[in-house]
C-alpha cells in the first residue's frame, strides 16, 4: 500500500467521483438482484393460478422499473469511475511531462526517449486500468458475491444455496491457479514474438551482408526455426486456454445440474416454491462474473502498482540544474563579458576529463572562435554556458558574476546556442524560427531568415513559412536546417550567440554571407563561433585551438599563423582542398 | 514506382484479398468442414440447456416425479459433458488450422523479402517490412482462428433462437423478436459512433506520443530556450484533447451499454407479459415460458459480437492487403532460364561502356570502361558521388545496369547465376553489420559447414585474434549489432575474418580502411596485405596509403574515369591525382 502514496493526492482529489461510483455500483447490484425475485413472483402466481393478469402487469412495471434504475446507475458509475480514471491518467501524465521538462541533460543521456515513451504509453494504461475497471471488478468480486449468496440464502435456502455455491468456488480457485499460468504462457509466447521481430530487424538491416554472402536460403531456414517456436509458444497457450475456458460453462452446469436435483427435490416437497426454483437458476448465472472478476482484480492491480513504482521512479528524479539559494534574483539580463577560469570539467564521475584547466577571456562585443578535432571539448564548453551541466563554482564567470548566481532562465534567454544537431519542431517554419523569443512577429522572422540566407528556400516551398517541418511535413535538407537554427537564434537577438558548428552543412559562398550578416546584427554583443573550418572564424577577435580537452594554441589569426603550430597546419590543409574543389 | 505500386493494389476489391487469403486455408479444407460441423453441434447443445431447465420446471409443477427429473438432470449431464469436449475439438482444430496458416504465410513472405533486389530495400524502410512480416501476419492469426468460425457461430446461434423459438410457440415468438430489428439498428449505430469516436482517441493519443517523442528527444532545445512553460501548456492542450476523447469513449459505451440493457428488460417485459397470459389461458407450460425468458436474453449478446467480429475483419483485411502488396513485389535481378555455373572463377573483371542511373536519366556511370586482370588490383578515388561505390555494387550485380556490360572471366553477368558470381566476390564494407551472436557466428554467419577452426586460422590470419583473444569469451563473446562493444576497427577486422572464411576469388573493398586508429590501422594494413594475395582486389578509398600499391589507379570525377595508371604514373601526370595526394602527405 506504501506504493500508492504518489496516487494519494489524486484520489483524494478526486474522492468524490469515487464515493459516488461506489454507490451507484451497489445500487445496481442491489436492484439487479430483485429481478429475479420478481421473475419468480410471476412464476409462483402463474403456478398456483392466484394472480391475475393485472398483478402480473404490476410486477411487470416493476421489473421496468429496477431496469431503469439499472441502467441509469450502470451509465453513473461509467461516467464516475471510468471518468475519474481517465482524469487521473490526464493529471498524471501532465506532471510527469512537467517534471521531465526540469530534469537535466545527464537524465536524457541516461535514459532513452523510448522508454521513457513506455511510461507514457504502458505503465500509464496499467495505472489507469487499476485505478478504473479494476474498482469495478473488485467491487463485483467481494461486494456482489456477498449480496448474491446472502439474497440466495435469505430468500431461498442455506443448504441448497451451499451445495450450488460450492462449485461455483471452482472458477475462482482455477481462476487465480490459471491465470498464472495462462499468464506464464502469454508471457512466454510474446518473448517468441518479440524475438521473431529482432531476428526480423536484424535480417533485414543487414541484408546486404547476407546478399553479398549469399545466405538468403540459410537466413530462411534460420528463421523457420524462430518461425516455428512462435507457433509452438501460441498453441502451448491455445491448448490451456482451450481445455479452461469451456470449464467455466462445465462448472456453471454442474451447479445447475446440484440445484435441478437438490432443488427440484426441496420443490417437491414444498420446502422452496417453483418460483424461488426459477430465482435461484438466475442467481446462479449472476454469480459467473464475479467468481471471475476475483482473479482479473488481482491481475490488474499487480500490474498496476509495477507500473506505478516506475513512474515514482522517474517521479523521485532530482533535477541537477536549478536555482538554488545562492542565485541573485536581481539579474534580469547579461551584457555579455565571458571569463572561464581554470575550469576542468567531466561528464560523470568515471569518465576522464572532458575539459582541463581551461582559461580564457571574452569581452562584450567581441567574437571568440574554437577550432579543433572532434571530440576536443569545443561543444562542452558550449554547454557549459548555457548551464546544461552544472560546473564547480567559481569557474565560469558572466559579467563577472558566477554563472551558479544567475537565474537559470535569465541565462538561457540572454544566450542564443545554436547546436551542432539541429533540431526543428514538427510545426510550421515560422513557428520553428520563432520558437527562442517572446513574439513571433512575421517580419521579424522573414528578416532572421534572410540573414541567416534561408528565406529563399522557405519561399520555395508552396506554403512559405506556413510550411510544416518534420514527420508529416517536407523534409528540410541538412543545410535548411542549419541555417534554419541560426535563424532562430539570430530571431533571439540575445547578448550572447553561440554558433556551434553550425555551418558545416552550408556552402562556402552562403557561409559567407551570413558571417557578413551576423558582424552587422553583432555589433556591440558577443559572439562565440566553433567551426572546422578556419575560412569560417579568420576574423574573430580571439580564436582558441582545442586537442584533448586543452586549450593548445590561442590568439588571432595572424598571431596563430606566425606559431607555425596546429591551427597553421590546419589552415594549410584546408587552402589544399579549396584548390582541389575548385578544379 | 514501389509507391504507386501499393495504392494501385489498396484499390482492388476487398474480395478479392479474401478469396487470396482462402486460398491459404484450402489445404485444411477437412478441418474446417469437422469445425463446422462441431459448431452446429455445439450450438444445438447449448440451445438444448434452458429447454432442459423448462423441462424440469414443468416437472414440478406438472408430475411431480423425483425420478423424471432425476433423468433430466442426466441428460444435463450428457450435454455438459458434449458441449465441452466438442467445445475444447473445435477451438484446438481452428488454432491448430490458423497458427499453421500463419506460419506458412510469415515463412513465404520472409523468404519473398529476401528474393528481392537491394533496390526494394533502398526505398522500404527496414520499419515497414518488421511490422509487416510480424504484426501484420499476426493481425490474420485471430481472423482464421477465431473470428470467422465464431461469426458463422453467432449466425447459427440466432438461427436456431429463432426456430426453437417458433417451435414452440409462434406467437411468443413473433413478440419475443419485435425488439430484433431496433437491436441491429442500434448496435450498427453504435458501431459507427465507437469506430468513430475510437479514431479520434487514436489519433489523439498519436498526437500526444509523437509530441513526447519528439520533446523528450529535444528536451535540450526546450531548456536551452527556457521554453519550458509554453511547452507545457502546449503539452497540456494535446493532453486534455486526449482526455476529452477518451472520455467521449467511455460516454458512448456508458450511453450505449445501459441502452441495449433496457431493451433486454423491456423484451424480458413482453414476454412475461404475453407469456403469463397465454399460461394462464393454458396455451404454454411455465417451462415454455422460462425457456423463452431465458432464450430472449440470449439475443443479444450474439449480435453485439458480431458487430465486433466483423470490424475485427474488416482490419485484418487491411494487415492482408498489405502484406499481399509486398508478395506481389517483384525481384527487379533475376537469373536467366538457364544461367551459367561456376564455382571457380579466375577473377578477371571488365566493364565495357557502362552507363548506370538508380533512377531514371540520372546517370551514375556514364560510359566506363576498364579491364581488370585476374589477381590484380585495381582502386578508384575521386569526390563523393563520383560514383566509385556505384561500380562495386554494379560487380555483385546488385543493379543492373542500363547499357553496355560487365562481364567476370569474360561472360556477362547477367548470364552467370547470381549465387555463383555473389559467391566469388567478398564485400568488405566501411560500416560492418554484427549480427546478434558470437564472435564465432559473426565469421560463419549461417554456414554450418566453416568448422570452428576454420574460423579460428581465418581471424589470426588477418590479425583478429589480436582483440579476440583478449575478449572474456573469446570466441564466443557475445556481441550485438548496435551494442559498442567492438571499436570500428575491431569490426574491420572481424569482416576480413569473415570474408576470408569464405575464399571469395575477388575482393571488393569499400572505404574499408576509413575511421581507424592509428594502432589498429597498422594490423589493418597487414592484414589487407594477405587477404588480397591471389584474388583480383577491387577498392575505393579516401586514403592513398591504402591504394598507392594498387596495380592500377582509376581517378573518377562525375561518373566518368578522367585519370588511370599506377601512382607514380598519376604522381607524373600531376592531375587530379597529384592535388589529392599532395593534400593527404601535408
Amino acid at each position: 500500500m506504501k506504493n500508492k502514496s504518489i496516487l494519494k493526492p489524486y484520489i483524494i482529489k478526486h474522492k468524490w467521483k469515487y464515493i459516488f461510483g461506489v454507490i451507484t455500483l451497489f445500487v445496481v447490484d442491489f436492484a439487479n438482484l430483485y429481478v429475479p425475485e420478481f421473475t419468480g413472483k410471476i412464476t409462483d402466481g402463474l403456478d398456483s393460478g392466484a394472480m391475475t393478469m393485472d398483478n402480473i402487469r404490476l410486477l411487470i412495471i416493476q421489473i421496468l422499473i429496477l431496469g431503469t434504475i439499472i441502467a441509469i446507475g450502470r451509465f453513473l458509475w461509467r461516467y464516475f469511475i471510468f471518468g475519474g480514471s481517465r482524469l487521473i491518467e490526464y493529471e498524471l501524465r501532465n506532471d510527469l511531462f512537467n517534471h521531465l521538462e526540469g530534469l537535466s541533460a545527464n537524465f536524457f543521456n541516461k535514459n532513452k526517449t523510448g522508454d521513457l515513451m513506455a511510461h507514457f504509453t504502458n505503465d500509464f494504461n496499467a495505472i489507469r486500468m487499476a485505478i478504473g475497471p479494476a474498482v469495478v471488478t473488485t467491487f463485483d468480486a467481494t461486494i456482489l458475491t456477498t449480496m448474491v449468496i446472502i439474497k440466495m440464502i435469505s430468500h431461498v435456502n442455506l443448504q441448497l444455496t451451499i451445495v450450488a455455491v460450492i462449485p461455483m468456488l471452482l472458477i475462482l480457485i482455477g481462476g487465480i491457479f490459471f491465470g498464472k499460468e495462462i499468464e506464464k504462457r502469454f508471457k512466454e509466447k510474446q518473448e517468441a514474438f518479440s524475438n521473431l521481430t529482432d531476428e526480423v530487424q536484424e535480417s533485414i538491416s543487414g541484408i546486404r551482408v547476407i546478399k553479398g554472402f549469399v545466405q538468403e536460403s540459410k537466413d530462411v531456414e534460420k528463421f523457420s526455426k524462430s518461425n516455428l517456436r512462435n507457433k509452438e509458444k501460441n498453441i502451448r497457450v491455445v491448448r490451456l486456454t482451450a481445455l479452461v475456458l469451456p470449464l467455466i460453462d462445465v462448472i456453471i452446469g454442474v451447479s445447475i445440474v446440484v440445484t435441478i436435483l437438490y432443488g427440484g427435490r426441496l420443490a417437491l416437497s414444498n420446502q422452496i416454491t417453483i418460483g424461488e426454483f426459477v430465482a435461484f437458476t438466475q442467481y446462479i448465472f449472476m454469480l459467473v462474473w464475479p467468481m471471475i472478476a476475483v482473479g482479473e482484480s488481482i491481475n490488474l492491480f499487480s500490474q498496476g502498482i509495477a507500473s506505478l513504482k516506475r513512474i515514482e521512479k522517474i517521479l523521485d528524479v532530482q533535477a541537477e540544474v536549478y536555482d538554488d539559494e545562492n542565485v541573485d534574483t536581481t539579474v534580469e539580463r547579461l551584457e555579455g563579458d565571458i571569463e572561464f577560469r581554470n575550469l576542468t570539467f567531466k561528464y560523470n564521475e568515471n569518465l576522464p576529463n572532458s575539459l582541463t584547466d581551461i582559461s580564457f577571456k571574452v569581452k562584450r562585443g567581441q567574437t571568440l572562435a574554437i577550432v579543433g578535432p572532434t571530440g576536443s571539448g569545443k561543444s562542452t564548453i558550449a554547454s557549459l554556458l548555457v548551464r546544461l551541466y552544472n560546473t564547480e563554482p567559481g569557474t565560469i564567470f558572466l559579467d563577472n558574476r558566477d554563472i551558479r548566481e544567475i537565474p537559470l532562465k535569465v541565462l538561457r534567454e540572454n544566450i542564443a546556442f545554436v547546436p551542432q544537431e539541429s533540431f526543428m519542431f514538427s510545426d510550421t517554419i515560422a513557428n520553428n524560427i520563432a520558437f527562442g523569443s517572446d513574439n513571433n512577429d512575421i517580419e521579424k522572422i522573414k528578416k532572421a531568415a534572410k540573414d541567416a540566407s534561408v528565406h529563399n528556400n522557405i519561399m520555395d516551398f508552396p506554403l512559405g513559412y506556413e510550411t510544416i517541418v518534420g514527420e508529416r511535413g517536407v523534409t528540410l535538407s541538412g543545410g535548411q536546417k542549419q541555417r534554419c537554427s541560426i535563424a532562430r537564434a539570430l530571431m533571439k537577438d540575445a547578448p550572447i550567440l553561440i554558433l556551434d558548428d553550425s555551418l558545416s552543412a552550408v556552402d562556402t559562398d552562403t557561409e559567407e554571407i551570413i558571417l557578413s550578416n551576423l558582424k552587422k546584427n553583432r555589433q556591440g554583443k558577443t559572439t562565440i563561433i566553433i567551426a572546422h573550418r578556419i575560412s569560417t572564424i579568420q576574423n574573430s577577435d580571439l580564436i582558441i585551438v582545442m586537442e584533448e580537452g586543452k586549450i593548445k594554441e590561442s590568439g588571432s589569426h595572424d598571431e596563430l599563423l606566425e606559431q607555425r603550430g596546429i591551427y597553421w597546419k590546419i589552415y594549410n590543409r584546408q587552402q589544399l582542398e579549396k584548390q582541389i574543389g575548385a578544379s | 514506382m514501389a509507391k504507386r505500386e501499393e495504392s494501385y493494389y489498396g484499390r482492388q476489391l476487398n474480395t478479392n484479398v479474401f478469396r487470396r487469403l482462402m486460398t491459404y486455408a484450402r489445404p485444411y479444407w477437412l478441418w474446417i468442414l469437422a469445425a463446422i460441423l462441431l459448431v452446429l453441434f455445439l450450438t444445438t447443445l447449448e440451445l438444448y440447456k434452458p429447454v432442459l431447465e423448462g423441462y424440469v420446471i414443468d416437472e414440478i409443477v406438472t408430475n411431480r416425479s423425483f425420478s423424471k427429473i432425476k433423468g433430466i438432470a442426466l441428460r444435463y449431464i450428457f450435454v455438459l459433458t458434449g458441449f465441452y469436449l466438442s467445445n475444447i475439438l473445435q477451438t484446438m482444430i481452428l488454432q491448430y488450422m490458423g497458427q499453421n496458416i500463419i506460419y506458412n504465410i510469415r515463412q513465404e513472405l520472409y523468404q519473398h523479402v529476401h528474393s528481392l533486389s537491394l533496390r526494394f530495400f533502398d526505398i522500404t524502410p527496414v520499419g515497414k517490412l518488421v511490422t509487416r512480416i510480424t504484426n501484420d501476419v499476426e493481425a490474420l492469426n485471430e481472423m482464421y482462428s477465431t473470428i470467422i468460425i465464431k461469426l458463422f457461430r453467432n449466425l447459427v446461434k440466432i438461427i436456431g433462437l429463432v426456430i426453437v423459438m417458433f417451435y414452440h410457440n409462434v406467437r411468443l415468438a413473433v413478440y419475443s423478436i419485435t425488439l430484433l430489428p431496433l437491436i441491429i439498428v442500434l448496435t450498427i449505430i453504435f458501431r459507427k459512433i465507437s469506430r468513430a469516436t475510437y479514431r479520434i482517441a487514436r489519433t489523439k493519443l498519436t498526437t500526444v506520443n509523437t509530441f513526447l517523442s519528439e520533446h523528450i528527444s529535444g528536451m535540450k532545445f526546450i531548456q536551452i530556450f527556457a521554453k519550458e512553460k509554453e511547452k507545457y501548456q502546449e503539452f497540456e492542450t494535446k493532453s486534455k484533447d486526449l482526455y476529452k476523447a477518451n472520455f467521449r469513449e467511455i460516454m458512448v459505451f456508458a450511453i450505449f451499454r445501459p441502452i441495449i440493457y433496457f431493451l433486454s428488460v423491456v423484451a424480458l417485459a413482453i414476454v412475461l407479459d404475453l407469456g403469463s397470459y397465454l399460461v394462464i389461458e393454458g396455451g404454454i407450460t411455465i417451462g415454455i415460458l422460462y425457456i423463452f425468458v431465458n432464450y430472449v436474453n440470449s439475443f443479444f449478446q450474439p449480435i453485439q459480437e458480431m458487430a465486433e467480429q466483423l470490424g475485427v475483419l474488416q482490419s485484418a483485411m487491411a494487415s492482408a492487403e498489405k502484406i499481399f502488396s509486398i508478395m506481389d513485389e517483384e525481384p527487379l535481378i533475376t537469373n536467366k532460364p538457364n544461367p551459367v555455373r561456376r564455382t571457380k572463377f579466375e577473377g578477371k573483371i571488365e566493364f565495357e561502356n557502362v552507363w548506370f542511373a538508380y533512377e531514371d536519366d540520372n546517370w551514375i556511370l556514364k560510359d566506363v570502361s576498364f579491364t581488370i586482370e585476374p589477381g590484380m588490383s585495381a582502386a578508384f578515388v575521386g569526390a563523393t558521388g563520383a560514383g566509385k561505390s556505384s561500380i562495386l555494387n554494379l560487380i555483385g550485380r546488385y543493379y543492373d545496369i542500363q547499357k553496355g556490360s560487365i562481364k567476370i572471366d569474360d561472360i556477362d553477368i547477367r548470364d552467370l547465376h547470381t549465387d555463383d558470381l555473389r559467391r566469388a566476390i567478398g564485400q568488405v564494407q566501411q560500416d560492418v553489420f554484427i549480427f546478434t551472436g558470437d564472435i564465432k557466428t559473426n565469421i560463419r554467419l549461417f554456414n554450418k559447414s566453416i568448422t570452428d577452426k576454420e574460423i579460428e586460422e581465418a581471424a589470426s590470419y588477418v590479425n583478429a585474434n589480436s582483440f579476440i583473444d583478449k575478449l572474456p569469451g573469446k570466441y564466443d563473446e557475445p556481441v550485438m549489432e548496435r551494442g559498442a562493444t567492438l571499436s570500428s576497427g575491431e569490426r574491420q577486422l572481424l569482416s576480413f575474418a569473415r570474408t576470408l572464411a569464405y575464399n571469395p576469388s575477388i575482393l571488393v573493398l569499400d572505404e574499408a580502411t576509413a575511421n581507424i586508429d592509428t594502432e589498429t590501422e597498422k594490423l589493418i594494413q597487414d592484414a589487407l596485405g594477405k587477404l588480397m594475395q591471389g584474388r583480383t582486389t577491387i577498392m575505393v578509398a579516401h586514403r592513398l596509403s591504402t591504394i598507392q600499391h594498387a596495380d592500377k589507379i582509376f581517378v573518377m570525377h562525375k561518373g566518368k574515369i578522367i585519370e588511370s595508371g599506377t601512382h607514380q604514373d598519376l604522381l607524373k601526370l600531376d592531375g587530379m591525382y597529384k592535388k589529392l595526394y599532395d593534400l593527404q602527405v601535408q
